[in-house]
């Protein structure tokens, strides 16, 4: 858990960070959001002590941040920037082993940790290992950023604006991704965007920043849903929120079950439970479709969305 | 790596070969190739490339040009290897066009006698380097086969140089009378200017990393060691002749050391204030051009500053302070020559002597290994540079 208590930065005169609160429970993901020079990527590096706090107090898991070794605090959280920041000097592998080395793990360990992880992140060590940075795509580079970054399987991931240098396709590839492996290693997350779409897609809640002050701290739904001002308004799109509401929701939840789960009939293409509605909406639409069925992982047929149900239920 | 372009590139007609050549074909008939002097001070008489070395040795010289020019007009898949061979192998056995002239020209019984190189050589083999460089880039050899090709010719050129018949070449001449020197300044050389090379790279690291961690300090001591630049060097060499002088009087332990106003200490001390600009500059700009996202990243991953400066910020610094210390051996090893002049040693000494006597034989002495050691710092020290810069980008 981290919590931030009228945390204030001021660099000379001007005041980047005013006096916020925030409190990032173990397991969630938090994502700042707001245009830039509004504090978000300050009120980052303030939690790894890249910047010091002028005012307030910084806990991480209760503990004073100021209290302890600035380099072991580090340690003990990933650390994901915006174009990598990998090193040119080392491959791939040995950029990932950086924190097991720092932290002296024996070879073998950090050995099986570096194909844990890049196999994890969808890169092929036997191919990707002994390649060095410049030789990866955006996308592939990025995917390496993340593994250096869980390689020691730290309790908390600071990531500044990660994905922000590569193309929207790579980018949304990887937001998926990112939401795999969530739900795999539950890492307290700070996450820093400008890209509200990102936001809503990945976070448990949304703090939304202006001028270096908190505008509003809320899960997706209730950002779109009630936004706490006409900036927060504006930023979410305000005439777009309905089908923004939609991509929240899976279809899981609008769909109707069958009694029991049943193979899919052969040749028809069904949705997964975990997509999202607008996605229903736009295949029905596409297709010309009234209802289409619903799979789960097992690859069964377990019930069917309509049309009708996803108009009913509305935003 | 045989990209399309690369194909049709190979396949278009070359147009420095030709030139090279041509230029080659016209110098080597139209200048002196060597001279034969009945003794070390009376100018020689000078032989044409036809009558030095005959009609045998001038057909293959015109032969081997020759074939180089056509070879590059022809779209074989296959002929820049084919230049290789012909400009390697004529590079490797230019020394024996010399052999036959001195035997074909030598007099008998005249034991003071000697041969000397002429103009028309000394083009010949620089228009055949330049040939060989452009076939590698076009080859975009490796550093494995340039190493190769350097090591052949150079064996091959001391066999012969060594062999029978040369002998009366004036530079193994000069070299044969005094091998005991050749050898002692050539210690001396490398020791002058390797050292001070050495002691100005550490000044000059200190002094970089002072001007990092204070940036107050960047402007004083960057106008401190552009200054001692500007000063002419045999300026700096006359200059520290009194101050030395004085402080050896002052203190007779110094002399025991051999710190005299004139000596190797005078000559040391100037190479270094020679060497700092490059040095400093180089190695400031490395380290400083580090991007400062690299060091973010390793900082915020929790390593020390000490961690950050070993692992990052040094290896990423490292070709390019390589290459400040390239520029200052090359630059180094030529002024050690000029330090002769206040009685250093080296190379220079041979040079300065020759002109005494002019004896030009004795100066070629000198300013060929001066050259030949410059040129292989260079080569060594780009290789060094090249090897530790990490992989570039393929596609």
């Amino acid at each position: 858990m981290i919590e931030l208590k009228n945390v204030t930065r001021r660099f000379g005169e001007t005041v980047a960070v005013d006096n916020i609160n925030l409190t990032i429970e173990t397991g969630e993901v938090c994502v700042l959001v707001g245009s830039s020079g509004c504090g978000k990527s300050t009120t980052l590096r303030m939690i790894n002590r890249l910047l010091s706090h002028s005012d307030g107090d910084i806990l991480v898991d209760g503990q004073d941040i100021t209290t302890m070794n600035p380099q072991k605090l580090r340690l003990n959280m990933g650390y994901v920037i915006q174009g990598t920041g990998l090193f040119p000097h080392w491959t791939v592998a040995r950029n990932i082993a950086m924190v097991p080395r720092l932290l002296k793990w024996p070879k073998e360990r950090i050995d099986a940790r570096v194909d844990e992880l890049m196999t994890l992140l969808g890169l092929d060590p036997a191919i990707h290992a002994d390649k060095f940075p410049q030789q990866l795509s955006g996308g592939q580079a990025q995917r390496v950023g993340v593994a250096r970054a869980l390689a020691a399987d730290p309790n908390i991931l600071l990531m500044d604006e990660p994905f922000g240098a590569v193309d929207a396709i790579t980018r949304e590839n990887l937001q998926l991704e990112m939401l795999r492996i969530q739900q795999q290693v539950r890492k307290t997350t700070v996450f820093v965007t400008h890209d509200i779409d990102e936001a809503l897609r990945l976070a448990t809640r949304i703090a939304v920043m202006d001028q270096g002050r908190i505008i509003q701290h809320d899960t997706p739904e209730n950002i779109l849903r009630r936004p706490a001002s006409d900036f927060v308004e504006n930023l979410v799109g305000k005439q777009d929120r309905g089908l923004k509401l939609m991509s929240l929701r899976p279809v899981r939840d609008l769909m109707t079950a069958h009694a029991t789960p049943r193979p899919p009939e052969a040749g028809a293409e069904g949705l997964k439970e975990e997509d999202n509605v607008r996605l229903a909406l736009s295949v029905m639409l596409w297709r010309d479709l009234p209802q289409l069925a619903v799979i789960n992982a097992r690859g069964e047929e377990t019930g069917f969305i309509t049309r009708d149900s996803i108009i009913g239920a509305g935003a | 790596m045989a990209t399309p372009g690369h194909v049709s590139g190979q396949a278009l007609p070359n147009r420095v070969i030709p030139a090279l050549g041509l230029l080659a074909l016209a110098l080597v008939w139209l200048m002196e190739l060597g001279t034969i002097q009945p003794n070390r001070i009376v100018p020689g008489t000078g032989h044409g490339l036809l009558s030095a070395v005959g009609w045998l040795g001038a057909g293959l010289v015109t032969g081997a040009l020759a074939g180089a020019i056509v070879l590059s007009f022809l779209s074989l898949r296959r002929r820049y290897w084919l230049l290789l061979g012909v400009v390697g192998l004529s590079l490797a056995l230019m020394p024996l066009l010399l052999d036959v002239f001195a035997l074909r020209h030598l007099p008998e019984n005249a034991p003071y006698a000697r041969s000397s190189i002429g103009a028309g050589f000394w083009c010949l083999l620089f228009l055949l380097s330049l040939m060989l460089i452009e076939i590698l880039g076009r080859l975009r050899a490796g550093r494995s086969l340039q190493l190769m090709l350097l090591v052949v010719i150079a064996t091959s050129w001391l066999l012969l140089l060594g062999a029978e018949g040369l002998e009366s070449l004036s530079l193994v001449r000069e070299f044969n009378a005094r091998p005991d020197q050749f050898e002692q300044a050539l210690r001396t050389h490398l020791a002058l200017a390797f050292g001070a090379v050495a002691i100005s790279a550490v000044v000059a690291f200190l002094l970089a990393l002072k001007m990092i961690r204070s940036p107050g300090w960047q402007r004083p001591i960057l106008g401190a060691v552009s200054f001692l630049q500007t000063i002419p060097s045999l300026a700096v060499f006359g200059l520290l002749i009194a101050p030395l002088s004085a402080l050896s009087s002052a203190f007779p332990a110094l002399q025991s050391l051999g710190i005299r106003g004139i000596g190797w200490a005078p000559a040391v001390l100037a190479l270094i204030a020679y060497s700092l600009l490059p040095m400093v500059r180089n190695t400031y700009v490395a380290i400083n051009g580090v991007p400062e996202h690299l060091v973010d990243a390793g900082r915020g991953m929790g390593m020390t500053e000490r961690q950050l400066f070993l692992q990052v910020r040094l290896p990423l610094a490292l070709p390019v302070i390589i290459e400040g210390v390239r520029i200052t051996t090359i630059q180094a090893i030529g002024l050690t020559a000029v330090a002769a002049l206040i009685g250093a040693g080296g190379f220079g000494g041979f040079i300065f002597q020759g002109l005494g006597e002019a004896a030009m034989d004795l100066v070629l002495l000198g300013a060929l290994p001066t050259i030949g050691l410059a040129l292989l710092a260079d080569a060594l020290l780009t290789m060094l540079a090249a090897s530790l810069r990490p992989t570039p980008a393929t596609t």
